[in-house]
């Protein structure tokens, strides 16, 4: 059997004395996509910051595998060489860091983490400018400081095009529908879907449905109170969204 | 309530007394004998006690025998000295550039003792004048050298009408316990523009005080930028005159300490008549248990309707050890102005910093990225292609030492 690019064991964690995670288990085989699904306050955000290692969660249970490693001791830039990428649901804007700037120091860190040459500036430039022009970022936007100032669909489109530089096996998508119009939500989509290769995984977490006409999931995950509760085909996502997470118990948000 | 009685006198003040007599200053002898250095009951030196911090002044100085090396290289500078309060010769000057020599004492006589001393020990002050646009970089480097020394050295700068100059000062020197007291006046001509950065690079023994005054015409345009990032104890006392209408300044600065260092930016403005405007921007970063002081005064005479002026501080807090201390003051005396002052102080954003991470960018390097982020609008303006990298690698060079 190939090992699956994302295998989460039983995992608990907490933020302060609060027990957010409990008890996940999940598999991604390569090249799969698979939604989690859950009503705000369910724990799907705290799962993608567990998974990128931010550092106000405490794992105390459990164990997360990428790519048959084991990541929990790792630190977030290590997890990312190790090939996770988080589009994050709230991009963070960073004043006085240009775009390009951070672009080149982020492609450059990991390459140099993993032995390979740094990328020489017009070969970087040419590389930019091609996943730009799929997004509809152009170079103005890339001039400005990282997110500040950027719309909320401007954010999603860069965070996107971060990913297509970064080429991770593993992307998290962190509510990547939220604040984004129809329009915006079509380049997005189409930006992801052009990075699936039968290789790279996916994890697609939503609140609405509407994300998973556009991003197609292979396996569709609902998540409540702390764990996946029920799993299935993409009509899950459809009976979700006329049933609504009632059903599964817990308090509503 | 002020003492009446007299104040003690420690050696440093005994040792400025004895020098400003043989120099014939004995009215700054006197002040000195009455009123004692500065303590923290002087507003303007609320926060650098000179009483408590300049234990010592060693012997004036004599003519420099030897040299260290530059501590700033900016390609293509035209490049002057002054060694030990001496003025050095220097090569041919650009077209638009004449340099001389004057007679010491080139501050405005205001109520501060380094403004006095100043007046009273700097035997000669190098001029320049800039009669038209100078298109290479200006450099003055200013060093004290040999053992341990006081110095008083001033420099007096004027910029015609209509052009326009960047005049750089580096101030550096053995690694001796030297007191340096640095005066620059520069005035600025009707529609004159004018950069002038001091980045003080003296050894951590040194105590560095510089006075920087300006005098800005109509329509002229000033941006300043100090740098702390040297000395163990730094100060530098701006005041801008903000003269002519029309007349526009940017006043900015950074302080950059590390253990045990203290570096003080104070700034006084004097917006003088109507239509004048003036963004002062300071930053400060700190690392390890170390203080950064900016005290900034706005003053808008009574007449200096329109005066469009704010203050602002921003503290980067590297350590749980740093002191941050931030004092803004308004004086206004005219009523229709647009003035106004803010200070924020903080830690490295951790949000921000997981999200560089999180990209792949190393903790440290993510830091750094942070840190210049925090410090780019203050050198974003700064065309000059190759001082604005000069700059950047003094800021390079003490987050690399912090490693």
């Amino acid at each position: 059997m190939t090992t699956p690019v994302l295998e989460i064991r039983n995992l608990h964690a907490r933020i302060d004395e609060r027990e957010i995670l409990k008890g996940v288990n999940l598999i991604i085989p390569p090249g799969e996509v698979h939604a989690i699904m859950g009503r705000n306050g369910s724990g799907k955000s705290t799962l993608s910051y567990v998974l990128a290692g931010k550092e106000d969660y405490e794992v105390t249970e459990g164990e997360i595998l990428l790519n048959g490693a084991n990541i929990l001791e790792m630190e977030p830039d290590e997890r990312a060489v190790a090939g996770l990428f988080l589009a994050f649901q709230y991009p963070i804007e960073i004043p006085g860091v240009a775009t390009m700037t951070f672009l080149k120091a982020a492609l450059n860190a990991q390459r140099k983490a993993r032995g390979e040459e740094e990328l020489k500036t017009p070969d970087f430039m040419r590389l930019v400018k091609e996943a730009g022009s799929q997004l509809n970022i152009d170079n103005d936007m890339l001039k400005r400081p990282l997110n500040v100032g950027f719309s909320g669909g401007e954010k999603k489109r860069a965070e996107i095009m971060q990913m297509a530089l970064l080429k991770p096996s593993l992307a998290v998508l962190d509510e990547t529908d939220s604040g984004l119009d129809i329009d915006a939500l079509q380049v997005v989509s189409k930006g992801v879907n052009a990075l699936r290769d039968g290789q790279r995984s996916m994890l697609v977490i939503t609140h609405y449905q509407r994300l998973l006409n556009h991003i197609v999931p292979d396996v569709v995950h609902v998540f409540s109170d702390g764990k996946i509760v029920e799993s299935g085909d993409k009509e899950l996502a459809l009976k979700l969204e006329a049933k609504g997470y009632a059903s599964y118990g817990g308090e509503a948000a | 309530m002020r003492a009446n009685f007299p104040v003690r006198l420690g050696p440093a003040e005994d040792a400025l007394i004895a020098q400003l007599k043989a120099a014939g200053a004995d009215a700054a002898a006197e002040r000195i004998t009455v009123a004692g250095l500065p303590t923290r009951r002087v507003e303007s030196y609320h926060y650098t006690d000179l009483k408590t911090l300049l234990r010592a002044i060693p012997p004036l100085a004599t003519a420099a025998n030897e040299a260290s090396a530059p501590a700033l290289r900016i390609p293509g500078a035209f490049n002057l000295m002054i060694a030990n309060g001496a003025i050095q010769n220097a090569a041919t000057a650009p077209a638009g550039v004449i340099v001389g020599k004057a007679e010491g004492g080139v501050l405005t006589t205001r109520d501060d003792v380094l403004v006095h001393i100043n007046g009273a020990l700097a035997k000669e002050a190098l001029t320049l004048t800039l009669e038209s646009s100078v298109d290479p970089v200006i450099q003055v480097e200013r060093r004290v050298e040999g053992e341990a020394a006081h110095v008083a050295d001033a420099l007096k700068i004027f910029v015609a009408d209509d052009a326009s100059a960047t005049i750089v000062e580096t101030f550096s020197g053995s690694d001796a316990a030297h007191v340096g007291n640095h005066a620059t006046y520069l005035s600025a001509g009707k529609n004159a523009v004018v950069t002038h950065i001091t980045i003080d690079l003296s050894a951590r023994a040194v105590s560095h005080f510089a006075t920087n005054e300006y005098q800005l015409a109509d329509g002229a345009k000033l941006r300043t930028l100090v740098i702390h990032a040297g000395a163990g104890l730094a100060r530098t006392h701006v005041f801008p005159r903000m003269a002519g209408a029309g007349a526009h300044a940017d006043l900015t600065g950074l302080n950059l300490v590390a253990d045990g260092q203290h570096a003080d930016i104070t700034m006084e403005t004097l917006h003088a008549v109507p239509h004048t405007s003036s963004q002062p921007l300071f930053k400060s970063i700190v690392r390890g248990r170390a203080k950064a002081v900016v005290q900034g005064k706005l003053v808008v005479a009574r007449d200096a309707q329109k005066t469009d002026a704010k203050f602002m501080h921003q503290g980067l807090m590297l350590s749980d050890e740093a002191e941050i201390l931030s004092k803004p003051e308004l004086e206004i005396y005219a009523d229709d102005v647009v003035c106004g002052h803010g200070s924020t102080c903080g830690m490295i954003d951790e949000d921000s910093l997981f999200y560089l991470m999180s990209r792949g960018v190393p903790k440290a390097e993510a830091e750094t990225m942070l840190v210049r982020g925090f410090i780019a609008e203050l050198f974003d303006p700064i065309e000059d292609e190759e001082l604005n990298e000069a700059l950047q690698g003094i800021v390079d060079g003490w987050l690399m030492n912090g490693q």
